[in-house]
């Protein structure tokens, strides 16, 4: 039987919390990118301009049938360099972090903009006209009318998709970039206690997790009584 | 003020219009009726150009609807507009319906564009419900407050798309009541609707569509009296049976 010994943990503490800031890190600034540039790329999918729609089409499918490893390991191999050449910096500067919050920023854009688009879609044809026989310019229907009650639907599905992103942040450990999976990783390695660190890891994944997507269900739960009112 | 000539729609090749023309005269009051599918709402939609047209003109006080030059946004702030289902803001309270055109399009400030949309808020009977937001007053009320954010934009006629129907019986006559109040003011109008009652009470005109034609275009009494066609006989006295 093998013999547990979690003695490590606690003196790793500080080394697994600052991964774990690297992790929400990436994580918060992915989110804001990704609902940013995916509110962009769904009204571009929705407008009547061709070119746009085809555009943001090709992007979505481009991101949506590749694997988020591929693309993170691309952006590591070549966003690096990118920065260094552009800002003229110092060879030993670690873009790693900034690198990885890119690739991530414009993968989950692509999975945004489709939760958005959905979003856009549910809100009633009668709401466009009403607001511009009022005499919106359509732009205007969109940001006052539209977008509001679009949100306010979709917000359990990007808090959900929220929290498959944070998961998806562990990939970062192959550019040996310290999140909270790769420090875990880091320290079983070091004292020959990978089980109980991985273990521990997964723990602590699960439980944050699961708070999150329990506080989802109550929003939605909330929100549906709001609307059925 | 408003003026139809000739005007024709198509979705691919199903014809939803076909050469309508009429006028509507300031202060004038235009009941549009049909059965359902015959084009009534489509026209009305034309003449603020929320439903495009291929051929035809529609002047509304002197600017042509269907030109590509035209500014639709500053044309329809000045049409007011009631839609079958409100089409209030969900998200919004009452004030914020009734105020958010005027201060975003018409550029007033916040205090005048409340005290404009409570002042109709009081003359529809709703002055309590300010706060309230849309999704807690009944389909009359909301219908009211919508009524009340067309006229907050002070507009030059007034478009009614089928406002009572899809009302409960009991709610219908307080809708009427505010249309006919602003029917004797002198707002000129232009209702889609199946009240007849209605339309004996304050309609100036009685515009009979089918298939997508102004069938009948008559003075109020000739309608009810006598209609010259047999298609809108039939349409009557299948509405008037009860």
């Amino acid at each position: 039987m093998y013999d547990f010994d979690w003695s490590s943990i606690p003196g790793a503490l500080p080394f697994l919390w600052d991964g774990m800031k690297i992790s929400l890190e990436i994580t918060v600034s992915a989110v804001i990118f990704g609902v940013v540039w995916g509110t962009l790329l769904a009204m571009m999918r929705l407008a009547p301009v061709k070119p746009l729609a085809w555009f943001a089409a090709g992007y979505v499918n481009v991101f949506r049938s590749i694997p988020l490893v591929m693309v993170l390991l691309w952006f590591f191999l070549i966003v690096p360099q990118l920065l260094r050449s552009f800002f003229n910096l110092d060879p030993n500067t670690d873009v790693r972090l900034t690198s990885a919050m890119i690739g991530f920023a414009l993968f989950e854009s692509a999975y945004y903009s489709e939760i958005i688009r959905a979003g856009i879609q549910s809100v009633p044809k009668g709401q466009v006209a009403a607001a511009s026989a009022l005499g919106m310019t359509y732009a205007q229907a969109m940001r006052l009318v539209v977008l509001p009650q679009a949100f306010r639907n979709m917000v359990p599905l990007l808090l959900t998709q929220a929290i498959v992103l944070f998961q998806d942040t562990s990939l970062v450990y192959m550019s040996a970039l310290a999140d909270f999976f790769g420090a875990a990783y880091k320290v079983g390695d070091r004292d020959g206690r990978l089980v109980e660190l991985l273990l521990f890891a997964g723990a602590v994944y699960f439980f944050i997790c699961f708070a999150a997507s329990q506080l989802v269900r109550r929003y939605q739960k909330k929100l549906n009584a709001h609307v059925a009112h | 003020m408003i003026s139809i000539d000739n005007v024709s729609k198509h979705y691919g090749n199903f014809q939803v219009l076909t050469d309508c023309t009429t006028q509507v005269k300031k202060g004038e009051v235009i009941v549009v009726c049909g059965p359902s599918g015959s084009g009534k709402s489509t026209l009305i939609k034309c003449v603020n150009g929320l439903e495009p047209f291929q051929s035809g003109n529609i002047i509304v006080d002197g600017i042509s609807v269907g030109d590509p030059k035209t500014n639709l946004s500053k044309l329809r702030s000045r049409v007011g507009m009631v839609f079958q289902h409100f089409e209030l803001f969900p998200h919004m309270s009452i004030t914020d319906n009734l105020s958010i055109a005027q201060e975003k399009v018409l550029g007033r400030n916040r205090d005048e564009a409340r005290g404009k949309g409570l002042k109709l808020l009081e003359r529809v009977g709703l002055k309590a419900h300010a706060d309230k937001f849309p999704g807690q007053l009944s389909g009359g009320q909301q219908q009211r407050v919508a009524i009340a954010r067309a006229l907050c934009m002070d507009p030059i006629c007034m478009l009614f798309d089928e406002p009572t129907s899809a009302l409960d019986p009991e709610m219908i006559n307080e809708v009427l009541d505010v249309m006919v109040e602003l029917a004797q003011e002198g707002m000129t109008m232009m209702c889609v609707t199946h009240e007849m009652g209605f339309a004996r009470k304050v309609a100036n005109r009685v515009i009979f569509m089918d298939k997508g034609q102004i069938v009948e275009d008559d003075s109020k009494d000739a309608f009810f009296g006598a209609p010259r066609s047999e298609r809108a006989r039939q349409f009557l006295a299948k509405i008037l049976q009860h």
